[in-house]
């Protein structure tokens, strides 16, 4: 780190200091670019999927599996703004009008048409995919501060939208579907079940999004984060790769939009309004939107904390505000970023601290 | 015909006029040189025939194609590839992703690398790979730098002051990894300011001045040039060369 670089001058500076700025550096390396063993990768999403497959079984009761629900397909969605936050460098804090998008695509389907859960997902996915395209066309002309203003812009004007679209939306009041129709033996009323079926489209998810951060379009889309002009002097179409990632980051939110309907069996407005688009954003920063397992940690903190502190809704509000406060002053990458540092101190010297080692010119 | 053809290229940035009509010829089996004193247009030449600025008129071939204002991407797909005079990378990312994000975009249509790491060892950048770029030696940047554009498997390579910034020992260095690449069928066109340095790698200097070619030729005839040496000495002729 350049910061040791600054102590080496002073002799005789505080040890104290020293060493708790030492402590600091190592909450707050950047470890995202280091690759971590595959032994260790494969060991923790085997545990991992332990874990959430044997969740209903712990007998936590009812009350803790509809928020496992919750939490996971809200993980779902987070993982695409993972994707074109962590990789692309793209925010949004419209991010639930986008699972707005596949929601109520499906509940109009499912009224209108009579599509069932399985026959209107893909069209549901498809247009969130779209809709996240055509607001992402914006990003080409402006900065990514003004992306954030427009995503905020198009989720005000959904909920807009929604609450005066008469019957065909049903208004204020929302919509209604019956439950997922059921494949051979499994019925999804059973909550359970249901678990298991949105659990299922998280591990699509974050099979995508390894598959995704490993491969050569994972690698496009960080070189657009980081530098795109360098980007583009090496024969990246930044452009297309933008609304692109925006695209597919929409197959994720309409994944999720749909398993949540189908969860609550009733959506409204304002489930997918500025607070719940705030919420996405923050619980995308929490976890770490670089981290495999950053949006999932992210999830389960927001949906998670009041219960286990018994918080009512106003303290929670203030309970997130001050843990994104504290992860952005300590944890900039997030409660992912801790995790891995605190292993990359453990498993003997971070990458970065091994770049530092060489000096400085 | 010249790999490169520039005919008559302007650039405007507003009333500043950086490039008056630029025409040059530059092929891909020598270096080439390019100096002139701060602003006079050589940087922005480099944007405008690389896409990254729009030409304001003029046209620019590239192996007998018209690439004017096609797209920086573009343009480097076809093997015209650039550095940046402020040393640029990935920063979060480590140097063998930077290396191979643009390999991978360079392997399109049969790279000349046929893996990452042959670039890094070419540059001596090989025991750092693990290291993120950021957090790199200005020196080892400038490498890095270098190694990122190589690995999109150039034709020719534009480089944009690259020993800027380094001591003489790196500078050096740094000559010797570029007086290499002509001989493997990397074409470079080199800007920078250290005049002994682009009289023994060049074999033709251009002489830029107020976004005009003033002068063009073998580096000693060039430098001897009167117009030249007014140029850079101003009208009192008995200042040294910077
Ligand atoms: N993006 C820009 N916007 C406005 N003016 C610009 C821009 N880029 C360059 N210029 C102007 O164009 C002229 C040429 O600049 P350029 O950077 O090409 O010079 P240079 O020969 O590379 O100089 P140096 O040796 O200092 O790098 C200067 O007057 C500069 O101020
Ligand atoms: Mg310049």
């Amino acid at each position: 780190m350049p910061m040791t670089d600054n102590s080496a001058g002073k002799i005789g500076a505080a040890p104290e200091g020293a060493r708790a700025r030492d402590r600091l550096a190592l909450l707050t390396a950047d470890n995202a670019a280091v690759p971590l063993p595959a032994s260790v990768q494969a060991i923790t999403a085997i545990l991992l999927a332990a874990l959430l497959i044997a969740l209903p079984w712990l007998g936590l009761g009812y009350r803790f599996l509809s928020i496992a629900i919750t939490t996971l397909y809200t993980a779902i969605g987070l993982y695409g703004l993972g994707l074109q936050f962590g990789q692309a460098g793209i925010m949004s804090v419209g991010h639930a009008a986008l699972m707005g998008v596949g929601a109520y695509a499906s509940a109009i389907l499912s009224v209108q048409l009579d599509l069932g859960f399985w026959t209107s997902l893909p069209f549901a996915m498809a247009l969130s995919a779209i809709v996240g395209g055509v607001i992402g066309l914006p990003t080409l002309r402006v900065g990514g501060q003004h992306y954030i203003i427009i995503t905020f812009c198009f989720c005000a004007l959904f909920v807009i939208v929604l609450t005066n679209g008469g019957t065909f939306t049903g208004s204020a009041t929302g919509l209604d579907v019956g439950s997922v129709t059921p494949l051979p033996g499994i019925n999804f009323d059973k909550l359970s079940n249901n678990y298991y079926l949105v659990l299922a489209a998280l591990f699509l998810a974050l099979a995508a999004t390894h598959l995704i951060g490993i491969s050569r379009y994972g690698r496009t889309l960080r070189a657009i984060r980081e530098n795109e002009q360098l980007a583009r002097s090496v024969g990246i179409n930044v452009d297309l790769h933008k609304l692109g990632v925006l695209m597919v980051s929409g197959l994720f939110a309409g994944l999720a939009g749909v398993l949540q309907l189908y969860y609550l069996r009733h959506i409204s407005p304002t489930l997918f309004g500025a607070f719940p688009s705030l919420y996405l954003a923050l619980m995308v920063m929490l976890g770490g939107a670089r981290y495999l397992y950053g949006p999932l940690i992210g999830a389960v903190i927001v949906n998670f904390l009041p219960e286990v502190l018994n918080l009512d809704p106003v303290d929670s509000r203030i309970a997130y505000g001050v843990c994104l406060l504290l992860v952005i002053l300590l944890l900039p990458g997030g409660v992912g970023a801790g995790i891995k540092n605190i292993y990359c101190a453990i498993a003997g010297g971070s990458v970065t601290q091994g770049g530092g080692a060489n000096g400085r010119a | 015909m010249a790999a490169l053809e520039v005919r008559g290229l302007r650039k405007q940035f507003g009333g500043v006029v950086a490039l008056n009509g630029i025409d040059l010829d530059i092929d891909t089996d020598r270096v080439v040189g390019i100096v002139g004193p701060n602003g006079s247009g050589k940087t922005t030449l480099f944007n405008v025939v690389t896409g990254v600025h729009p030409a304001t008129g003029g046209t620019v071939f590239w192996q007998g194609q018209d690439i004017t204002n096609i797209g920086a991407h573009r343009i480097a797909r076809k093997r015209l590839v650039r550095t940046f005079q402020q040393a640029m990378s990935f920063p979060g990312l480590t140097v063998d992703e930077n290396v191979r994000i643009a390999w991978e975009q360079g392997r399109r249509g049969g790279g000349r690398w046929a893996s990452p790491g042959l670039i890094l060892d070419f540059v001596g950048l090989a025991p750092l790979g693990k290291a993120i770029a950021g957090s790199l030696p200005f020196g080892s940047l400038r490498r890095l730098g270098l190694a990122v554009a190589l690995g999109v498997s150039p034709e020719l390579l534009l480089l944009d002051e690259p020993g800027a910034g380094l001591n003489d020992s790196e500078a050096q260095a740094f000559a010797a990894v570029i007086a290499q690449l002509p001989p493997q069928g990397i074409g470079v066109c080199l800007i920078d300011h250290d005049m002994d340095m682009m009289s023994e790698l060049c074999d033709r200097l251009i002489v830029l001045d107020f976004g005009t070619k003033i002068a063009e030729g073998p580096p000693a005839e060039v430098l001897a040039d009167p117009k030249v040496r007014e140029v850079y000495l101003g009208p009192d002729k008995n200042a040294a060369v910077s």
